[in-house]
């Protein structure tokens, strides 16, 4: 983390650092994997749609198509597996090893190290998102102050988290039916059949939706955010989207008299 | 310019909007829809809410539904679309191409006609080519009568076919993978006369919206006012009508084939032997009356 | 029959010159019982299949002059000249309606009596059509569909006269692979199969719909030739395809007892265990009869529905919020203050 500054300046802007170049490879390997397996599974899955056939032929046919569709299965269930060693190393090393250093690693320490991780939902968010709607219900004039990882943004983690080991397993029990059913009886392909179709149509729909709504549609970021490949934020992003990091990090940079004020909704942007 | 941005943004807001609720229909049919929706399974046995009960109740039944169904044959270097018409073994090959233009079509359909047991598919293989009012022409001097070929679709004048193959033959392209003209030429001769130098079919704009209005209100027409307007629809049309000879024989024809551009191959089937032999053959061995067909064709 | 100017010769089997008339698209009429009857013939499609060397007169037997009086219907299996090269015998369809006559499609059950709604079981022609080929060229390994003149050539270099070379390469390369494409053999079936009516009649569930939602249909219809369509799974192992038995014949592909052999034939799933027979492929999602997949089904659709309305309506009232920025019940009592501020009770900047 220490190659990063979180404060960068380019022509006379603030930019606050937010992910590794580690990080942002690894998010394009999972879009790039997504992407090619819902164009090369939703084909197969609405099969009788207009579109289906043209779209299908284009991924390279019945032939084709699902073995490009398995490969990029695989480099996503690696992804995975590699993401969860990447973070397990870090929280060993980093929060672990630091509390051993220090003398107090106990069970009861471990399990609140790990409840402090950023991605790891907490009461903050529990609170965050009773706020949020009562800004949204013109409650309050006031929009919720996020800390470096807002609630909205732990989901779009978790969905794709919690996606993957349903889709992936079940991918492979369809892929492998031959051999499996040595060990498994067919039932099994059923259900799996079930789960890999029906995850993967929440996992898309929510994609096309929610997330992109989060780096594309919305106004601010229209037609797309930068931070997937540049990894700082503007201050204004900053400011609006985690304004108790903002200000965290400008106090901790000793720019505490530079914090400008949270932006109130319609005050955000120079529209 | 600070006000358009606020307007773009506000309107671009909107857009989203509408999106979200759009994705919200979007997706319902995707979450909440069974696969196993019962694909295409209306049932039969409803009729406009009526239960069906006789043979034919339920052919007009199955007719309503089949009225787009067509049928795709895939040979893998060809591939074949046609109607799917129950009960047919031999392929057709391309779609039928409805006369959309013709006034009596509206009420009568295109295979008008029934009566006459023997020749009535003779009859109705004419008027896939020639209008009604062709043949069914009401008396008139009938002196500068000329004839044109309407655009099926539209109605409009379309130039003659430059050959034979255009007319009969088109379907047959060589390599093709499909008929890209299903096989006709997609018009049909009807009178007309010079009005005003400019050429005008018998049954004009005028007629079609005569029977326009007539089949939107026919519901709220008394019995006398239906038959009344029946008579003026009717006016330039005549159940007498022209019969077989008058163009197949080989002196004098009532169609000037070569100026609608008939080949000279073609107008000598037409007037020789192989279909004047026919007729004259079914003159003899089936009906006595057949080269006068409107004697017992009568009332429609 | 005199045939001066004509273009095209009439073909070798038109004896009667039948395409004179038949060759009209307009020859058609309405008939007695309201169905539309169209007598053209698209002589180029009847060349295009085994039937080509068959006369008019072969099938439409009755018919001796023209023009001719309302013809009968064709039975499929009496004799034509066609002989057969094998056992040199007059063809006929006749040994394809027996099969027919022992398989699940009967209309006679196995006493010889009429079973019930026995008028809803198919003759020939409720399946087929005029048949047509599927050709495939092979030249060095390539296989393609049509026929090419590379190809061919090889028979032609001996078979010389007539169309006899053409006839058997066609015919057979059409026999190599499927006669039909199987999204048709499918529509062939769900023409009765799918119907609701008779599927109340005959208490049969929409295999059709079901065989769609598999893997199997869904293939097909993306226009796959190498995936299963229903004759490759119910056609009894061996015989040819118009042997279908119900499920409780012993013999039948689908008993129980042979469903893992039908699906591990060295055709298909060779590798699979014996268990690949336990999946279900006709699923309606049934709670009586398939409560696994109905309970995993609205699992997720109420996973689904829950997690994408709940962001729907939240992403909603936030562009709505955005409309009216300025608006709101309560001011905040920090004001837009940063809260580090107020926490360490700093005067304004």
């Amino acid at each position: 983390m220490a190659k990063y500054d979180p404060i960068v300046y380019k022509g006379g802007k603030r930019y606050f650092y937010r992910f590794s170049a580690h990080q942002r490879v690894q998010h394009v390997i999972l879009f790039s994997s997504v992407l090619t397996l819902a164009l090369t599974g939703f084909p197969l899955r609405h099969a009788e749609e207009p579109w289906a056939k043209p779209l299908y032929d284009f991924m390279g046919g019945t032939e084709l198509a699902p073995l490009i569709h398995r490969a990029a299965g695989t480099v996503l269930l690696g992804l995975f597996v590699y993401h969860t060693i990447y973070w397990l190393a870090l929280f060993i090393k980093n929060d672990l090893g630091g509390l051993k250093q220090q003398g107090r690693l106990t069970f009861g320490s471990g399990v609140k190290a790990f409840f402090t991780q950023e991605m790891v939902p907490n009461k903050k968010d529990f609170f965050d998102i009773l706020h949020v709607w009562k800004y949204l219900l013109y409650f309050t004039n006031r929009p919720p102050r996020h800390d470096r990882m807002s609630w909205r943004e732990k989901f779009d983690y978790f969905a794709p988290y919690w996606g993957i080991p349903i889709l992936g397993p079940a991918g492979v029990l369809l892929w492998w039916r031959d051999e499996i059913t040595h060990f498994l009886p067919g039932i099994v392909l059923n259900a799996a059949y079930i789960m890999h179709t029906d995850e993967a149509l929440l996992a898309v729909l929510f994609l096309f939706f929610v997330h992109w709504y989060n780096v594309h549609y919305a106004p601010e970021k229209f037609p797309a955010a930068t931070v997937w490949l540049t990894g700082y934020l503007t201050e204004d992003e900053m400011i609006h989207e985690h304004y108790a990091q903002y200000v965290k990090i400008m106090i901790e940079a000793g720019l505490e008299d530079e914090v400008k004020p949270q932006h109130f909704a319609g005050e955000e942007y120079d529209w | 310019m600070r006000f358009f941005k606020r307007l773009i943004f506000k309107l671009y807001v909107l857009f989203l909007m509408a999106f979200t609720i759009w994705y919200g229909y979007f997706m319902f049919p995707l979450i909440f829809g069974f696969e196993g929706k019962e694909a295409a399974s209306t049932s039969l046995l409803e009729l406009g809410g009526a239960e069906i009960e006789t043979e034919e109740e339920r052919m007009f039944a199955k007719l309503i539904k089949e009225q787009t169904q067509t049928s795709r044959t895939d040979l893998g270097y060809k591939l074949i679309e046609q109607p799917y018409i129950e009960g047919r073994f031999h392929h057709i090959g391309f779609e039928l191409q409805e006369d959309q233009a013709s006034i009596c079509v509206r009420c009568h359909g295109n295979v008008p006609h029934d009566e006459s047991r023997e020749i009535r598919s003779f009859l109705n293989m004419h008027a896939f080519y020639l209008a009604c009012e062709t043949c069914h022409v009401a008396e008139d001097d009938g002196t500068d009568r000329q004839y044109r070929w309407y655009n099926k679709d539209n109605g409009e004048v379309v130039p003659n076919p430059v050959a034979f193959r255009d007319i009969e033959e088109s379907y047959r392209t060589e390599s093709a993978s499909f008929y890209p003209t299903y096989g006709n030429y997609g018009a049909k001769i009807s009178p007309g006369k010079e009005q005003g130098g400019a050429f005008a079919f018998i049954h004009g704009t005028k007629e079609m919206a005569f029977v326009e209005r007539f089949i939107s209100e026919q519901d709220r027409l008394g019995p006398e006012q239906k038959s009344q307007m029946k008579q003026v629809i009717h006016r330039k049309v005549s159940s007498d009508p022209i019969v077989c000879k008058e163009c197949h024989n080989e002196t004098d024809q009532y169609l000037p084939y070569a100026e609608l551009g008939y080949p000279r191959t073609r107008v000598g089937e037409l007037t020789d032997t192989s279909v004047v032999n026919m007729i004259l053959k079914y003159k003899e061995f089936y009906i006595p009356s057949f080269l006068s067909p409107g004697t017992n064709d009568e009332g429609k | 029959m005199a045939l001066t100017g004509f273009p095209e010769p009439a073909p070798a089997g038109d004896e009667l010159n039948c395409v004179l008339c038949h060759k009209h698209r307009g020859l058609s009429r309405i008939d007695e019982n309201g169905k539309f009857r169209l007598f053209y013939l698209n002589q180029e499609l009847f060349d295009a299949g085994p039937h080509r060397r068959n006369k008019c007169k072969d099938c439409h037997s009755d018919i001796d002059r023209i023009p001719h009086k309302p013809a009968k219907k064709v039975t499929c299996t009496q004799q034509c000249h066609i002989v057969e090269p094998s056992g040199n015998v007059k063809f006929s369809h006749q040994s394809i309606a027996d099969t027919l006559a022992t398989s699940v499609h009967s209309s006679l059950d196995a006493e010889g009596n009429p079973k019930p709604h026995h008028e809803d079981y198919p003759g020939c022609k409720d399946c087929h059509d005029q048949p047509l080929y599927r050709p495939l060229s092979v030249y060095k390994g390539e296989v393609k569909p049509g026929i090419t003149a590379r190809a061919i050539s090889r028979c032609k270099s001996c078979h010389t006269s007539g169309d006899f070379a053409e006839d058997f390469y066609e015919h057979v390369t059409s026999r190599l692979h499927k006669t039909r494409f199987p999204m048709e053999t499918i529509e062939v079936c769900a023409k009765c199969h799918q119907d609701p009516d008779f599927r109340e009649r005959h208490e049969l569930d929409d295999v059709v719909t079901t065989y769609k939602q598999t893997f199997h249909g869904k293939l097909i219809a993306l226009g796959s030739e190498r995936t299963p369509d229903c004759l490759d799974c119910h056609v009894v192992p061996g015989e040819n395809t118009h042997l279908i038995e119900a499920q409780d014949q012993p013999t039948s592909s689908v008993n129980k007892a042979n469903l893992s052999a039908t699906c591990r034939t060295s055709d298909c799933h060779e590798k699979a265990g014996a268990m690949l027979a336990g999946f279900q492929t006709h699923v309606t999602y049934d709670r009586d009869k398939y409560p696994l997949q109905f309970y995993m089904l609205m699992f997720f659709k109420a996973l689904m529905a829950v997690v994408l309305y709940f962001f729907l309506t939240l992403i909603f009232l936030e562009l709505l919020r955005r409309l009216f920025p300025r608006f709101a019940f309560f001011k905040d009592k920090e004001g837009n203050t940063p809260h580090h501020r107020i926490r360490n009770k700093k005067p304004e900047a």
